[in-house]
């Protein structure tokens, strides 16, 4: 009778004992999620990025192994096994996660050192710009105000040679200058000089003196004397006469400190009366000195 | 007594084998609660976009969890609310992951066309 009870209980121990006891139990996706967490665990971004879900997997994959362990059924580890092999996964996206922020991060203070120095860049071409903007506005300024300096010069020098004009033409006028084609031509008549004679009279003299300080004040100027005299007499004398009154007038004005290279003479004799040699008069007048001043470039017209 | 102490000793043993040997069957509702959350975050977050697989399977497996609680088979209604959970999570590892990586191209993009712009400044001027 005792018997009869102690046996059964010993074989449903026995079974339940076997059961329990036999090799670990082994599945292919246990293997392959150990095949996963080595591979997390020699992974530096998984270790510096998710340690947290390294170690929560490392958890799972350890209770999958207990259950194996425990000779559960496959498809009990299994479980498990699915469960630590999602959370192993996860390690690296987290990872892949984390890294991308930390990118960020990073390069977001690079855009920003780039965008300063971007700006600065700018600043700095703007004020180089502005530099040289007024560099070239002062340039401008001084060439404006050597414009200003040129035109008051070339005014001054136009107001000098008006001047020197007018008074050259006052001056002119008081030597009874007369306006020809040939240009001023100042005459001195016969009572300038000595009768018959080529030395000048002390108003002959004065005349000069005036001749004399319009070539001073004008040395560009240069002058051609020319004698002439009336019908009376031989030719030849007249024409030595009237060469001799011409050089008498360059003799005055070189005296006068005029150059002898400024003073043409030409002796023409009896030739181009200004009146009929019929009167005493008219005589007179044909016995002069005419002086022909050149224009400004010193050239004279010859008859 | 000591037949009956032998016998009250096996079946002690017998029941602790037995306890120890097979899951307890407490109903599942907190682990059911727990994955549907972890679900609903994960599609909150992209899963679905970034993580396709994944998300599929966490809804499939969430279907099939309040199959079971329904069936009031717990101990199943549990794994698969645990898997469930599982997938949920990693889908959401995904998506967060694929956000942060775009973020960290676009920015990089954004990097390289501010080095090409400096670049042509500085030989421009």
């Amino acid at each position: 009778m005792k018997n009869l009870y102690t046996t059964p209980l010993a074989l449903a121990v026995a079974v339940l004992l076997g059961a329990c006891s036999s090799m670990p139990t082994n599945t292919t996706l246990l293997d392959q999620t150990h095949s996963d967490y080595r591979m997390a665990q020699a992974s530096p971004n998984v270790n510096r990025y998710a340690p947290l879900e390294l170690k929560q997997a490392g958890e799972a994959l350890a209770r999958a192994d207990a259950s194996a362990n425990d000779k559960d059924k496959p498809a009990k580890v299994d479980e498990l096994a699915y469960l630590a092999k999602q959370k192993i996964a996860l390690t690296q996206q987290v990872a892949n996660q984390k890294f991308a922020e930390a990118e960020v991060l990073r390069n977001g203070k690079e855009a920003d050192q780039l965008r300063l120095q971007q700006r600065s860049n700018e600043a700095d071409a703007a004020k180089a710009k502005a530099a040289e903007a007024q560099q070239a506005a002062l340039m401008a300024q001084g060439d404006a105000a050597d414009a200003q300096r040129k035109t008051d010069e070339a005014r001054r020098v136009a107001q000098e040679a008006q001047t020197r004009n007018m008074q050259l033409e006052a001056q002119l006028a008081d030597l009874a200058a007369k306006k020809t084609e040939r240009g001023m031509v100042i005459t001195l008549g016969d009572v300038l000089f000595g009768t018959d004679q080529a030395r000048l009279t002390p108003e002959g003299l004065r005349t000069a003196q005036k001749l004399a300080d319009v070539l001073q004040q004008n040395p560009q100027r240069k002058v051609l004397v020319e004698g002439f005299t009336d019908s009376t007499g031989s030719s030849a004398h007249n024409q030595e006469l009237s060469d001799r009154r011409a050089a008498a007038v360059r003799t005055a004005l070189a005296g006068m400190g005029i150059g002898s290279d400024r003073v043409a003479t030409r002796g023409y004799g009896e030739a181009y009366p200004v009146a009929a040699n019929d009167t005493a008069q008219n005589r007179q007048m044909n016995r002069r000195v005419e002086i022909v001043l050149s224009d400004e470039t010193g050239k004279t017209v010859q008859r | 007594m000591t037949k009956n102490t032998w016998a009250l000793a096996l079946s002690a043993t017998a029941l602790a084998l037995l306890v120890g040997c097979s899951s307890m069957k407490t109903p599942a509702t907190a682990d059911v609660a727990v994955s549907k959350a972890a679900v609903d975050s994960a599609a909150g977050a992209g899963g679905a976009e970034f993580a396709p697989l994944e998300m599929e399977s966490a809804r499939t497996k969430m279907a099939a969890a309040n199959k079971a609680m329904a069936n009031k088979d717990y101990k199943l209604a549990a794994s698969l609310a645990n898997e469930a959970q599982a997938d949920a999570k990693l889908a959401q590892g995904k998506a967060n992951s694929a956000k942060a990586q775009a973020a960290a191209d676009a920015l990089q993009d954004n990097l390289r066309v501010l080095r090409e712009e400096l670049d042509r400044a500085s030989k421009t001027n």
